[in-house]
């Protein structure tokens, strides 16, 4: 009961931001309502997944301050778990998906308990290999379909069991639920114990195991905090998408997006992932939507899309948020 | 007088709404769109825009009446059963990305309201773009993928009119067997110990390993052995470790599913590497693209490659030739497998509009059930387009094709398969690189 007041305890923040997240959730509730067209239903869809797993990623990468670039692997655990229980044993998702959370964390320790013998560099060039490698091993495997992928069985529409609808608003509705579960966690996880222990391992490892901390222990913990959030995305790609392979959901590109979007809009802050795939998701899909149809202009889209991130990051190492957070110290 | 007055404005009301309601009518039977989805930005962005052009181009074959095209959809000037109704394509750009195609798709049904969809070239993109649209119950017609299995899923509003991968196989081992038996043109009867060991590279996706899967089961119906098989990472920037694996293999025929960039890379390090098999066969896509002989030059000379187009083609189909020519003039490159596919695509499309004469889904999915374009309105060396319960066109066949150096320099691409169609003597064993 303490967990979950603390969790939707929202005091410690500014009056404009409860009022911005209080306008941010009518507005989102309302969103399907509002008459825009499917193809911007779906950018949201996709803004509301890519929040989820930045939240996940900000763990372990903003608040514990490791550079994690392997993220697309729990992606790929979730979305293949979900999608092989659902065409081997027919199992539905509300099933499935928690077990391929669990999975993932059970793997996310195998793997992390050698990892964080790795600091900086080290660790973030392990995370890329541990990531291409089990994309290598899904792309060879043919029991789970090896590089052809799985494709989910078509149900009669609407299915809750296997989450399977004809309209998009249905899937908007049940990841903006993950979206607001995963966002109360994070709420809670900041002004937690191994919160604030991350952030002290950030800013001196050393005097944080001097002070007792188990350093390789709470990245740990974070790191498979990350793992499960990114797992429960991952099922929900499967079932969204219908068909997964080991490039669309284990590739480095989408170990780098989780990371970027997360750092551009505010590494360590609660709404820094928010930002960041609200200001990246629809640049990248309406400005490729409608810059590729024409041509002569295909491609621009990849330079602009360049050229603002060089520009936030140049401006403000600390992100979009950062940029923000300037801007009221400054009208104060 | 006011009883006059209100009867007046009923009535003007009245004909107001009929003309709103008429005109719109009107404005919809004149114009059918359809969504296109191809890659047109990213690693396969050279041939997605090569498809968009030719897919372009046949919409203006259609819409507007060209003399000297002998089909006659090319008199139409629009749909006739649809009261001369123009084909408008919307192109997007999936960059071949599975989810960002669904997305799109549904962009395409529920923004633009498309009557069809048609793409994606990908087999993966292909594979989300029609369970978008089983979805929503709107017919795709797709022009360009081959992986076998897309047409093995049970879908209600899926037709392709290429043939699949395991068709062009299927012909890479008739022409083995011809080998062996005298059949190829130009070339005496080889004994099988000459040609029975094979060794085979596919890239590492769903296509590239299907292929691969379907070369195995191949050799063995056919008594052919493989000696090596390796699947690789079509973007890799090195593939000298690969190219060792199979000189070291000693193989007596080289097999490659490739895309572009690895092609290229691939045949360069066998080169580096003086390989020298005695054949060597690509499986379409980077094989038979305009840039791959404008990259390779004479590298290519012997070097055969599996197709559904070939220039040459003209010599034995007139249309063949006339829509090429036009494509010649408009963008300064013959057609290839890939583009005349795209064109048989939206001819594919115009066909079944005419036919269902509504853009009510329910008559297009019985047209294209029910269609059947006949073989010499198609610029396809097919026995025609019918579609079968699955709905895979069963009257597409492939060609073999072989790079030959002419004697000016230049490379051209002849037919060698099927036999009754060559268009010269095949240049056997391969020359190898000197």
């Amino acid at each position: 009961m303490e967990t979950i007041k603390d969790a939707l305890d929202f005091r410690d923040f500014s009056k404009a931001e409860r009022i911005g997240l209080i306008l941010f959730t009518i507005f989102l509730l309302a969103f399907p309502w509002i008459g825009t067209g499917s193809f911007v239903k779906a950018v949201m869809i996709q803004f509301l997944l890519f929040s989820l797993f930045g939240m996940g990623w900000n763990t372990i990468g903003g608040y514990g301050g490791q550079v994690e670039l392997g993220k697309a692997q729990y992606v790929g655990i979730g979305a293949y778990t979900v999608s092989l229980m659902m065409v081997w044993w027919k199992i539905p998702f509300w099933v499935s998906m928690p077990i391929g959370v669990l999975i993932a964390i059970g793997y996310s320790f195998i793997i992390g308990y050698p990892l964080f013998r790795l600091k900086g560099h080290y660790f973030a060039i392990a995370t890329i290999c541990t990531s291409l490698v089990l994309q290598d091993i899904f792309i060879n495997w043919k029991l789970v379909g090896a590089a052809k992928g799985i494709e989910l069985p078509i149900h009669e529409h609407p299915d809750f069991l296997y989450m399977q609808f004809k309209s998009d608003t249905y899937y908007y509705y049940f990841i903006m639920v993950f979206f607001y579960v995963a966002l109360f966690y994070m709420n809670r996880f900041r002004k937690s114990k191994l919160g604030y222990q991350l952030r002290m391992i950030k800013d001196d490892e050393e005097a944080a195991e001097s002070l007792g901390i188990d350093a390789r222990w709470c990245k740990i913990k974070a790191y498979t905090i990350a793992s499960a959030f990114v797992a429960v995305g991952g099922g929900f790609m499967a079932v969204y998408n219908l068909y997964i392979d080991p490039y669309s959901v284990m590739d480095l590109d989408l170990s780098i997006k989780i990371a970027l979007m997360a750092m551009l809009g505010g590494a360590a802050s609660l709404w820094g992932p928010i930002i960041g795939a609200a200001f990246l998701v629809p640049l990248d899909r309406f400005l490729g939507s409608w810059l590729g149809g024409y041509k002569g202009l295909i491609g621009v889209d990849f330079m602009i899309y360049a050229m603002l991130i060089m520009a936030v990051s140049a401006y403000q190492p600390r992100g979009i948020w950062g940029i923000i957070e300037q801007f009221r110290r400054k009208g104060k | 007088m006011i009883k006059d007055r209100g009867f007046f404005l009923s009535f003007l009301i009245m004909l107001l709404s009929l003309f709103i309601i008429s005109t719109s009518l009107y404005a919809e039977e004149k114009e059918i769109k359809i969504g296109v989805l191809y890659p047109l930005s990213g690693a396969a962005a050279t041939i997605g825009r090569d498809l968009q052009r030719a897919a372009e181009l046949t919409a203006e074959i259609i819409n507007n009446k060209t003399p000297g095209v002998d089909i006659p959809m090319a008199q139409w000037g629009g749909i006739p059963n649809l009261g001369g109704a123009k084909i408008k394509l919307i192109f997007v750009d999936h960059r071949g990305e599975p989810d960002r195609g669904a997305d799109l798709a549904k962009r395409l049904i529920l923004d633009d309201k498309v009557v069809g969809l048609m793409g994606a070239y990908h087999s993966s993109v292909t594979k989300t773009v029609s369970a978008v649209a089983e979805r929503y119950g709107i017919p795709m017609i797709n022009d360009s993928s081959t992986s076998p299995e897309l047409t093995k899923r049970g879908l209600k509003w899926f037709w392709r009119t290429t043939p699949h991968d395991d068709y062009f196989n299927k012909d890479l081992f008739e022409l083995l067997k011809g080998l062996t038996e005298g059949k190829v043109k130009g070339v005496k009867a080889v004994p099988k110990s000459q040609i029975k060991n094979l060794a085979y590279a596919c890239e590492n996706t769903e296509w590239g390993s299907n292929v691969a899967k379907s070369l195995e089961a191949y050799a063995k119906e056919y008594g052919f052995n493989i000696v090596k098989g390796i699947l690789y990472t079509a973007n890799s920037p090195d593939l000298t470790s690969e190219a060792k694996t199979l000189t070291t293999a000693k193989p007596d025929a080289m097999l490659f599913a490739s895309y572009l960039s690895d092609s290229l890379l691939m045949i360069r390090t066998l080169k580096s590497m003086k390989a020298s098999p005695r054949f060597f066969w690509g499986q379409d896509a980077g094989f038979e693209m305009a840039d791959f002989t404008k990259t390779l030059g004479t590298d290519t000379n012997g070097v055969l490659t599996r197709t559904v187009f070939i220039a040459k083609i003209a010599n034995v189909k007139k249309v063949a030739g006339q829509v090429n020519a036009l494509y010649k003039k408009k963008y300064g490159d013959d057609l290839t497998g890939a583009t005349a596919r795209s064109i048989v695509g939206v001819q594919a499309w115009a066909y079944v509009l005419n036919k269902a004469g509504s853009i009510d889904r329910k008559a297009i999915q019985k047209a294209c059930n029910e269609i059947n374009i006949p073989a010499n309105e198609l610029v396809m060396p097919w026995a025609g387009v019918k579609f079968d319960a699955t709905g895979q066109n069963i009257l597409g066949r492939g060609l073999i094709g072989q790079y030959q150096k002419t004697k000016e320099g230049k490379i051209d691409l002849e037919i060698i398969y099927p036999f009754d169609l060559a268009t010269a003597n095949m240049i056997y064993p391969f020359p190898g690189w000197k």
